[in-house]
């Protein structure tokens, strides 16, 4: 018994001992030092190829920040860059552990806002930067009429397709509706192209391709008045065309397994004739080795889209250790200097504010893509049930083009309406 | 007397903990500790971002057995797991007996399989991925060239994406992966069997299936028993090899209850926790079972 009770006690001691010693670590690399030295911690997700890529995260990062020290003595900036796969689960558990950085760079804000986590953007962003900013990206970042998601960058989709693969198979232009879609798909692979349209309706971004072909037939997630429409006839006959097309062996082979990643290196490599992408593929098909592509709006059921998707990704500031004067500076700087642009020259990214936009109007490649942001629709991720919804997609939509489309879309909608 | 035992008494008493000390810490806190906080978790409402928002019953655990998908992704798992292991200890059984005959080149056989061993499971996984692609796969080059496949790039030359020929392709890597540790545990053990017993059952005039039935099997029992039970836990919990190569996709048709458990951590934390828990207590009981129906306990008569 006594023995028992002294190995339960030392088991508790050193449980303590390595509780405390985790706990006393995460002040440390924030702390104001002596000599009135503050440091903030950003985390940011990482858009370039992995950590040891030239275009890598990091390296941005150390960049920007080596100048933003230089010209703010007194505030030091520790970087940490995560792949886009792991950031949410990363952020969640430093959120868990009450180790939040001051400022963040990732997809979503939302999630943070209702418990507090967050200043208001008024708080950190100077009125010149504030206004700066394109009052279409600022609402998004909106909850309850008070501005806490930043605009960081933003991306819009459109088709892109290989112009030797057309020529090869007597294609004159793009398509511009669905039939058109079937008639240029038929004669490519005729002409041997193994894929002629790149499906990736794999986990990595399979809500971004369903979107585009729900749009192309006016359906969507939601409909105007917020009520989720996932399973709508309109959405289920876009998935009924793809299936015609799946089963015809126009597309990638089961979509549901691939990645839009992998889809993209196959266009690169000439497998495949047409797919949908943003200005940040057009570095990937480059470096693959395919410079010969043309980019059109994407095809709808009846003409071409008049919207297309657009992406926004957002920098938030974290309340908890009270350093908005300091994140206020970093702001001013990264959107006053030159780091917004660079970011959108090394990524192919679309900027978020007026002064931007107008500095990349001359880009002949990015021009598709800045006319089509201003009419953008955006995925509801301002809906608490947007990130289960979200999950349940990337990993079963893909079953709609070879099982029952009205059946799958309606196991996603019974998630999303599920309280 | 006494005034003197009683401390001396305690100091007796307290002298082995100096010895288990450190292992019971490092049990205490990368076992014990991560347990009770999953368990804990488990019962909490968690957002995706991580913001613990108060108790919430046994909640996630309603929710999880509520999830259409839960009963397969459970019944894959034992599938999984009884398909690798069984196939994984045949195929080491087999090694191990060839292993421990006297050839020439032996050692460089014997090297040669701690090759897949040495490599990372993830890098395996990630190769045989890349020599599937419907497009560039290696193997499905070979296929075409012997004529088993027509083109490249279709749905022939796929096989991960199709839940009835990417189950075998998982457990063949699987398989793989295993087949080194599992062989050598059994090669120790045969090792280990004296040679005085083979001699008597020579004299005995035992044939050779007689004599592996029942000299080398009965005494390689306790090196079978870890072998398995070790492979049925690693298999059980094995995550890399269906996360790079799948996804658990189509759907969650490749799906075992770790990549379950994974999946659910992007939407819904507690319930993440409340699968980690299940899996948790799944581990328990088949290893309970393998040890009630191995009776490792019981001496070899």
């Amino acid at each position: 018994m006594n023995k028992r009770l002294v190995g339960a006690v030392t088991l508790g001691l050193s449980a303590a001992l390595v509780l405390t010693a985790c706990g006393s670590q995460s002040p440390s690399g924030g702390d104001t030092a002596e000599g009135g030295e503050v440091t903030l911690k950003l985390v940011a997700a990482d858009y370039g190829d992995g950590p040891t890529a030239d275009n890598s995260g990091d390296k941005f990062w150390k960049g920007v920040i080596g100048e933003f020290e230089a010209a703010n003595p007194g505030i030091k900036v520790d970087v940490q860059v995560i792949n886009w796969n792991d950031i949410d689960k990363q952020v969640a558990t430093m959120v868990q552990n009450g180790q939040v950085p001051d400022i963040l760079q990732t997809g979503d804000y939302s999630g943070f806002v209702k418990d507090g986590l967050l200043y208001k953007s008024d708080e950190v962003l100077s009125p010149a930067t504030a206004s700066d900013m394109l009052e279409k990206f600022a609402d998004f970042g909106k909850v309850d009429g008070t501005g806490y998601g930043i605009p960081f960058v933003s991306s819009a989709r459109a088709l892109f397709y290989n112009k030797d693969l057309f020529d090869k198979a007597g294609i004159a232009e793009a398509p511009k509706t669905w039939d058109e879609v079937k008639a240029a798909a038929e004669k490519l692979k005729a002409a041997g192209v193994s894929q002629p349209f790149g499906l990736p309706l794999g986990n990595e971004e399979a809500q971004a391709e369903s979107f585009l072909w729900f749009m192309g037939n006016g359906g969507g997630y939601k409909d105007a008045s917020g009520n989720w429409t996932i399973d709508s006839p309109a959405n289920v006959e876009a998935f009924t065309y793809l299936k015609g097309l799946v089963s015809a062996g126009l597309t990638t082979p089961n979509p549901g397994t691939k990645n839009r990643k992998d889809v993209w290196a196959d266009f690169a490599a000439g497998k495949v004739g047409m797919v949908n992408g943003g200005p940040m593929s057009i570095p990937i098909f480059e470096k693959g080795g395919l410079s010969n592509f043309g980019v059109a709006p994407i095809p709808g059921k009846t003409g071409p889209l008049d919207t297309t998707l657009g992406v926004e990704d957002w920098i938030m500031a974290f309340n908890k250790n009270g350093r908005k004067e300091e994140i206020k500076k970093f702001f001013d700087f990264f959107y006053g200097g030159t780091a917004a642009q660079k970011i959108s020259d090394t990524y192919k990214l679309l900027p978020v504010t007026k002064s931007g936009i107008e500095k990349l109007s001359s880009d002949e490649k990015l021009k598709p893509f800045l006319d089509a942001l201003p009419n953008a629709t955006f995925y509801p991720f301002q809906d608490p049930k947007w990130s289960e919804v979200n999950t349940q997609i990337k990993q079963t939509i893909g079953g709609a083009v070879d099982g029952d489309p009205k059946e799958v879309l309606g196991a996603i909608q019974k998630v999303a309406t599920a309280n | 007397m006494q005034q003197t035992s009683a401390p001396a008494r305690a100091v007796r008493a307290l002298a082995p903990l100096a010895w288990i000390g450190p292992a019971v810490v490092l049990i205490g806190v990368v076992v014990v500790w991560p347990v009770v906080v999953m368990i804990q978790s488990s019962f909490l409402k968690i957002s995706r971002f991580g913001v613990v928002q108060g108790a919430n019953g046994t909640d996630n655990y309603t929710k999880l057995l509520a999830e259409p998908d839960f009963g397969g992704v459970m019944a894959r798992s034992l599938v999984w797991v009884v398909a690798v292991v069984a196939i994984t200890v045949a195929i080491s059984l087999g090694l191990a007996q060839l292993f421990d005959q006297r050839f020439p080149g032996r050692r460089v056989a014997r090297w040669a399989l701690i090759a897949p061993w040495a490599a990372s499971v993830l890098m395996t996984a990630i190769i045989f991925k890349w020599m599937l692609d419907p497009e560039v796969g290696l193997i499905n080059m070979i296929l075409r060239d012997l004529g088993l496949l027509d083109a490249l790039g279709g749905a022939d030359a796929d096989p991960l994406g199709n839940a009835a020929t990417a189950m075998p392709w998982l457990i063949f890597v699987a398989v793989f992966v295993s087949v080194p540790f599992t062989t050598y545990a059994l090669l120790a053990g045969l090792s280990a069997i004296p040679a005085d017993v083979y001699e008597a059952a020579r004299i005995d005039g035992a044939s050779r299936l007689r004599t592996y039935w029942s000299i080398t099997l009965p005494l390689l029992r306790p090196a079978l028993v870890v072998a398995t039970l070790i492979n049925v836990m690693n298999v059980f919990n094995s995550f890399p090899i269906i996360w790079a190569m799948t996804h658990g996709q189509p759907g969650y048709s490749t799906a075992t209850s770790t990549i379950f458990m994974y999946i659910l951590k992007g939407s819904d934390i507690g319930e993440s926790a409340a699968m980690s828990v299940v899996n948790f207590g799944m581990v328990i009981v088949l290893t309970v079972i393998f040890l009630k129906v191995s009776k490792w306990k019981t001496e070899v008569s």
